[in-house]
């Protein structure tokens, strides 16, 4: 695997005993020894550690940014303010996506986006072709910062200690927003040890967390410091394949496979779209005028009654005897299960004593027609028929709005 | 991933190609090995035949699953079930833990004791997976 691209940490992941593979042309940890099922479960029960530095972070820098940004992704962007972070997605005319991506309004001059692994050149391609984009400033940051994701209910208590002016940094530190720059020479957030970082409360496994930005030199320092620290709280490194079940059971899409090349409607993320109360768009954007006019398929999530799954490439989704669509998605969520029917989770306030889950299938289909939630829907494959429900939650008890205690 | 090196790969059973094992005598158990397992990864769930269905060498038995994918158990021998282990219901982490003890799959009765014989030992076994390796 020696032409696929590293992160800084790929070292300590081989020492760690990673299992590592190729993720979009970069080396990167499926699982630790600890296995995946423990490590999805360690962040929804304790916390987890995650490499995700094969990421890219854009800055996008002059004047009208702000304007031209909320032209570019969908997301209502225009009263963002200042350190609160906006996801959206980056459509082209049709109304399909390039990407997903977080935006952080650093200034009013000076925007950055963090988007997927590899699509830095990509996506400012795309950007320049926009109105107006050739007129901004590019930077793709890729290969500069390393991005650590601290993920879990116990991720504010480990993270604390390490941070210098902790009682300060976390004062007002809702979901969604940000503390520090991109630019680590001017980052007004250090650790204890005078390391500059950026400190982002956003996640991508529903779970209360961070995502952390920092030097890359700095990042292997880091990585054992936060393991450390997060000992007794059952931290443990977790790999993609964690990262995986845990967004799907947050109801999270998987850029390039949950959302891709089809018009961005119809589907369980509205929020990143700029509806009002009626159901109208807020404001002008790249592909809206196709996503009035789209008759698009739907797509939903699903949950199912045990951990049993089908092959996801050779399936279909059949309904009433019909074959209606395609699984776009389907994991194992191994924190949740059943009790007289109902989905719990280990994080359920309401959940049974003793409850020891042994997983349920969830995930997306895509399907041409609406499915109301409690629909039973039929995924088969060549070798089974496996029955789900249309659901409009999948892990219940997510910490990802907890507050800071 | 596991070093060949440090994979268990115990010399009392025989394996096929598929990387499943046989335990030779009465009952003939039948599990997945060392190497098989730690590719797979954590298992959620084993899907076992019923009690007294008939296994076809080379043929898929059951399925193994991870949390993101399904994988299918091949049979190594000719046979039928005689028993499935119901522990795996309840705990298909068994299968990780000890591949070759409380991990095993099913007992079948072999139509053909001398079908172990054509099956690999531990050494073959070895130097196959070590092919595989080699060529991904």
């Amino acid at each position: 695997m020696s032409n696929l691209s590293k992160t800084v940490l790929n070292g300590v992941h081989a020492a760690m005993g990673g299992t590592l593979v190729d993720f979009g042309g970069w080396e990167m940890p499926l699982w630790y020894p600890s296995g995946a099922v423990k490590e999805h479960l360690a962040v929804v029960t304790g916390a987890g550690l995650f490499d995700t530095s094969h990421m890219t972070v854009i800055l996008a820098e002059g004047a009208g940014v702000r304007a031209f940004l909320n032209y570019a992704v969908t997301k209502d962007i225009g009263s963002l303010a200042i350190g609160r972070a906006g996801y959206g997605i980056i459509l082209d005319e049709k109304g399909e996506a390039v990407d997903d991506c977080i935006v952080y309004p650093l200034n009013e001059e000076r925007f950055a986006l963090v988007v997927n692994a590899g699509m830095g050149a990509v996506v400012i391609e795309h950007m320049k072709k926009v109105t107006g984009g050739d007129k901004l400033a590019w930077t793709d940051l890729t290969g500069k910062l390393a991005k650590i994701d601290l993920q879990g209910p116990a991720a504010f208590k480990i993270l604390k200690p390490l941070v210098a002016g902790a009682d300060e940094v976390f004062a007002k530190f809702p979901y969604f927003s940000f503390k520090g720059d991109f630019d680590m020479a001017k980052t007004a957030i250090k650790l204890t040890d005078g390391t500059p970082l950026l400190l982002s409360r956003t996640g991508y496994t529903g779970e209360l967390g961070f995502e952390i930005f920092l030097p890359v030199e700095k990042a292997e320092e880091f990585w054992g410091k936060v393991l450390e620290a997060g000992k007794d709280y059952g931290l443990i490194p977790c790999g993609l394949a964690a990262r995986d079940s845990l967004r799907a059971g947050a109801v999270l899409p998987l850029s390039h496979q949950d959302i891709g090349h089809w018009p961005f409607i119809n589907n369980p993320w509205p929020w990143a779209l700029p509806f009002d109360a009626e159901g109208k768009f807020t404001k002008n954007f790249m592909g809206r005028e196709a996503l009035n006019a789209a008759t698009a398929d739907h797509t939903l999530p699903f949950v199912g009654f045990d951990p049993r799954k089908v092959d996801a490439h050779e399936s279909k989704v059949v309904y009433d005897d019909q074959e209606i669509g395609t699984i776009l998605t389907v994991v194992a969520d191994m924190a949740i299960g059943r009790v007289e029917g109902k989905v719990v989770g280990l994080s359920s306030p309401d959940k049974p004593e003793g409850f020891n889950p042994k997983g349920l299938v969830c995930g997306f289909i895509k399907v041409d027609r609406k499915l109301e939630p409690g629909t039973v829907v039929f995924l088969k494959d060549a070798r089974r028929q496996l029955k789900v429900e249309i659901c409009e939650d999948i892990r219940p008890g997510r910490t990802a709005r907890a507050k800071l205690v | 991933m596991k070093e060949l090196n440090e994979l268990n790969l115990p010399t009392n059973v025989k394996y096929d190609a598929d990387h499943e094992w046989v335990s030779p005598g009465a009952p003939c158990r039948i599990g997945i090995s060392d190497f098989a397992q730690d590719a797979l990864g954590d298992l959620t769930f084993v899907e076992m035949p019923e009690v007294g269905a008939e296994l076809t060498k080379g043929e898929e038995f059951g399925t193994l699953e991870s949390t993101k994918s399904v994988s299918p158990l091949m049979s190594p021998v000719d046979g039928k079930v005689t028993a499935v282990n119901e522990a795996l219901s309840d705990d298909p982490g068994l299968v990780n833990r000890d591949p070759y003890g409380e991990g095993w799959i099913v007992e079948v009765e072999l139509k053909n004791t001398a079908q172990i014989d054509t099956l690999m030992d531990a050494a073959a076994y070895k130097a196959h997976v070590e092919k595989e390796s080699a060529e991904h």
